[in-house]
């Protein structure tokens, strides 16, 4: 993860950066939350919505191993699988959780 | 950008991230960013603030970006504000059918922010040269369409190649248009374009498309080498977002073989001197958006006093009724059965005549081109 070039891609300054990050981890933890609810209850569209949402925020930012499994994740529950579901959302909560401690 | 200081954007995203970097990227290059989270809500903006321009979501819940541009487009009000689609990088669907609804470009996500400056800045620029061309230039554009009138093959011009022709454009600088031409003694090319959206500079592709057609519809090239390599340099030469669609048909009268190409276009009907008047579809893709094209060539053996048909959708669509075209075919053969004994001539003309339904404005040009073997 190279912080420096993203933020330089994005034409960001440090400050303005902080503020992008507090905003995805924000939104992430609920959309996480959504995502999890929505496979416990086997809910495929909102497992997808919630995967696209977390995809989105996640490939802006250049996150790319959450942006490819959300992706994964969101392709299946269009297709109305949610196989593996409960075990791709915990291994994005846990990628997750290991960036957001880096900025608490 | 009517004396405001700062063009004003409207960004619309259901993502607070994506709105978050979009509205600083862009507020640091001096613009106002206005900003909506739905569908709803972004129509409203639209409506009140009238943004110079529009950057969409496609993929919203409840109201995507899709039904936000056909609602904008539809309003007078904001139907000239140029609107930029956010779509994710592999979704060529998506692109494809923004353009369709009138998007004047995309950005794919994830963003890069010298790409979504630069398309933001082009856009105003384009947007603004239009609008000033429009309010000042009247009368330049009406020299245009002279110029593009003048372009056009009429039947006198080329007995030989005995065909007809209905031209009916709509608007100053038409988006439609057609060439009729000798490719050798016994050779005739007959090709019908449509220009997706009217602007000004649909009228510089007439004149770009008519030069392609010289040079590569020659007896070397069959139609399916002609359409690749018009496309291939359509492709470099057209702006981002606007595309064609065409029909080309290549008529020996000695061998008596038609050859038909159709580039997404409304299919040919062929009219058989004694027979049932069938269409004829094929599969084509569009010209000028993609680098890999794929076409399939028809070919007919003729007899003499058989005819054909090529014309552009404004012929058989019937917007107020929500018809596309392909719901108006059975119509258009009915139609063809009424002229099948009239002087090919009249035969465009008439055509036209009957399918033009007299309750309904005709909102898009319209050719036809008629011929007989």
């Amino acid at each position: 993860m190279n912080f420096k070039k993203l933020v330089e891609n994005l034409g960001l300054n440090d400050d303005e950066f902080l503020e992008v990050m507090e905003i995805f981890i924000r939104t992430t933890a609920s959309d996480l939350d959504r995502l999890q609810s929505a496979i416990v209850v086997g809910d495929t569209r909102q497992t997808a919505e919630a995967a696209h949402a977390i995809k989105g925020a996640a490939g802006n930012l250049g996150f790319n191993e959450i942006y490819e499994m959300a992706k994964a994740l969101e392709e299946k529950a269009r297709e109305n699988s949610l196989e593996g579901a409960a075990k791709s959302a915990k291994t994005i909560r846990k990628k997750y959780e290991e960036i957001a401690d880096k900025f608490r | 950008m009517e004396g405001k200081q700062n063009p004003t954007l409207l960004i619309v995203d259901d993502s607070p991230l994506s709105v978050a970097l979009l509205e600083k990227m862009l507020r640091k290059e001096g613009y106002a960013v206005i900003t909506a989270r739905d569908g709803p809500q972004a129509r409203k903006l639209a409506f009140e603030a009238k943004p110079d321009l529009i950057i969409l979501d496609i993929m919203m819940p409840g109201e995507d970006g899709f039904k936000v541009i056909g609602h904008l487009k539809k309003n007078a009000r904001t139907a000239s504000i140029p609107v930029i689609f956010l779509t994710g990088r592999d979704d060529l669907n998506a692109k494809v059918a923004g353009f369709d609804l009138g998007a004047v470009d995309y950005i794919t996500k994830p963003f890069h922010g010298p790409e979504v400056l630069a398309r933001v800045r082009l856009h105003l620029k384009l947007s603004l040269a239009t609008n000033s061309l429009i309010a000042s230039q009247a009368s330049k554009l009406k020299q245009l369409k002279e110029a593009q009138t003048s372009m056009l093959t009429e039947p006198d011009d080329l007995p030989r190649a005995h065909f007809s022709v209905y031209y009916s454009s709509l608007l100053e600088a038409g988006g439609d248009f057609y060439d009729v031409f000798p490719i050798s003694d016994e050779m005739f090319g007959y090709f019908v374009v449509d220009v997706s959206g009217h602007n000004i500079a649909t009228s510089y592709i007439t004149a770009a498309v008519k030069a392609l057609l010289k040079q590569n519809c020659t007896p070397i090239y069959g139609p399916t080498e002609s359409m690749r390599m018009i496309n291939d340099v359509l492709v470099e030469i057209l702006p981002e977002g606007m595309y064609l669609t065409a029909c080309y048909a290549k008529l020996n009268r000695r061998k008596k073989l038609l050859s038909i190409v159709n580039a997404g276009h409304p299919p040919v009907v062929y009219l058989p001197k004694d027979g049932e008047a069938r269409l004829i579809e094929q599969v084509g893709d569009v010209l000028g958006i993609f680098n890999e094209v794929y076409y399939e060539q028809h070919d007919i053996r003729v007899s003499p006093g058989d005819r054909f048909l090529i014309y552009s959708d404004g012929l058989i669509e019937k917007p107020p009724l929500k018809k596309v075209w392909c719901e108006c075919l059975p119509e258009l053969l009915k139609a063809c059965f009424h002229v099948r004994d009239i002087p090919i001539r009249s035969l465009a003309p008439e055509l036209a005549r009957l399918m033009r339904d007299e309750r309904y404005q005709v909102n898009d040009d319209v050719v036809v081109v008629g011929v007989e073997v």
